[in-house]
């Protein structure tokens, strides 16, 4: 009966010390090992961070390397392959200097090209190979200096084969066959201009 | 005879100590639990400040680092791989053709091929590996002329695996093939 009568003191004094009870014991007793759960949140925290920058870094430099491939590919297609109507003539002109540098002048030249048709359908930058075969015929030296030239030479051209001839002549001469041949970009056709007429 | 006078009903005894025992205790273990608490907060939260503040700098700098992570992934989601990929293999490809050098392999090849043999054409065509695959065109002198190239090819270590694709007799001697592996001394790889 007397405890009733004081229920809701009792009560509130009963919760109070419940909470403190649940507060002593969490905070107070366990306060070192919280303190190293703190540590240890922080480590963990430390190592996120180390992983999301990893992960960045990552993601970063795949797309600087991507970017850097991009602009090494545009800078070859536009300056060293270029297009036909930029760079054919010169690389004619190239080869003729050569020959008459190593007295070797060609007697006959013939081009072909193929398209890589398939490159713009893919979404790849159009190129087209165009083939340059010659003859010429002279000594063995020349015949080398002549390769060794079109290696050196800045124009990207590729020596494709040889084939070496005895020339028929007593004097050693060697008649090369040489096939060449080079890379240029294709623009495409829509960019082309069209000419209209009035 | 002096009569008993009861008075039961004036003031109903109770005996209230036991509570206020349990009152004045329970208040007084609260009182002292109670500063407790606090003075452990305050040391808590005094002590733990510069690692909380740590704490919410680098989950700052986390979430910063995941938007930029999050923001380049976007991006190299928009760069088509496979085109790129095709045509730094295409170029690869083309550089490797370029860059070899037939000055380097006339040089060896005057050193390997016996003196009764001649070059008549060389094709090559070159593997992913670095290796170059030439296919020779030659005449010899005499019906030796293919063997002892085979053999010559054979204990050269810039070549490798030659094999004979054909030989026939003619006018100007032997004709006959032979297909060989060579290793250039800068071997490029095509990626």
């Amino acid at each position: 009966m007397i405890w009733r009568e004081h229920r809701t003191l009792l009560i509130v004094l009963g919760v109070l010390l419940l909470a403190n009870a649940i507060f002593f014991f969490t905070y107070r007793v366990q306060y070192e090992s919280r303190l190293h759960e703190l540590d240890a949140r922080l480590q963990q925290a430390e190592d996120d961070l180390q992983r999301a920058r990893n992960k960045r870094l990552q993601a970063e430099q795949q797309l600087a390397s991507y970017n850097r491939v991009e602009v090494d590919l545009e800078n070859l297609y536009t300056h060293t392959w270029s297009t036909k109507p930029q760079r054919l003539t010169a690389l004619i002109n190239e080869l003729k200097r050569l020959g008459a540098m190593t007295q070797l002048d060609p007697n006959s030249m013939n081009f072909a090209q193929a398209q890589d048709k398939d490159a713009q359908k893919n979404g790849r930058v159009g190129t087209s190979i165009v083939t340059i075969t010659f003859s010429v015929h002279g000594s063995y030296q020349k015949i080398r200096q002549l390769i060794n030239l079109l290696e050196l030479s800045h124009q990207f051209v590729i020596i494709d084969a040889i084939h070496l001839g005895g020339g028929g002549s007593s004097s050693g001469d060697l008649t090369l066959d040489l096939r060449l041949k080079t890379v240029f970009r294709e623009l495409p056709r829509s960019t082309m201009p069209l000419n209209k007429e009035m | 005879m002096k009569p008993l006078h009861l008075n039961l009903a004036a003031r109903p005894y109770r005996d209230y100590r036991p509570v206020y025992a349990v009152v004045v205790v329970a208040s007084l273990l609260i009182a002292f639990m109670l500063l407790n608490n606090i003075e452990t907060g305050y040391r808590y939260a005094r002590d733990t400040r510069t690692t909380r503040a740590k704490i919410a700098g680098i989950e700052q700098q986390t979430a910063a680092e995941n938007r930029r992570a999050a923001d380049a992934a976007q991006r190299l989601r928009g760069v088509n791989i496979k085109v790129l990929a095709d045509q730094a293999q295409f170029v690869n490809a083309r550089l490797v053709e370029r860059a070899f050098s037939w000055s380097e392999l006339l040089d060896q090849l005057e050193g390997v091929l016996p003196d009764d043999v001649r070059i008549l054409s060389i094709a090559p065509a070159f593997s992913k590996e670095g290796l170059v695959h030439l296919a020779l065109d030659m005449v010899g002198k005499s019906d030796q002329g293919m063997v002892h190239t085979l053999d010559r090819l054979n204990r050269d270590s810039r070549f490798a695996n030659a094999f004979p694709a054909s030989e026939s007799k003619s006018t100007e001697g032997y004709h006959f093939g032979i297909g060989v592996d060579y290793k250039p001394s800068i071997a490029r790889t095509v990626e």
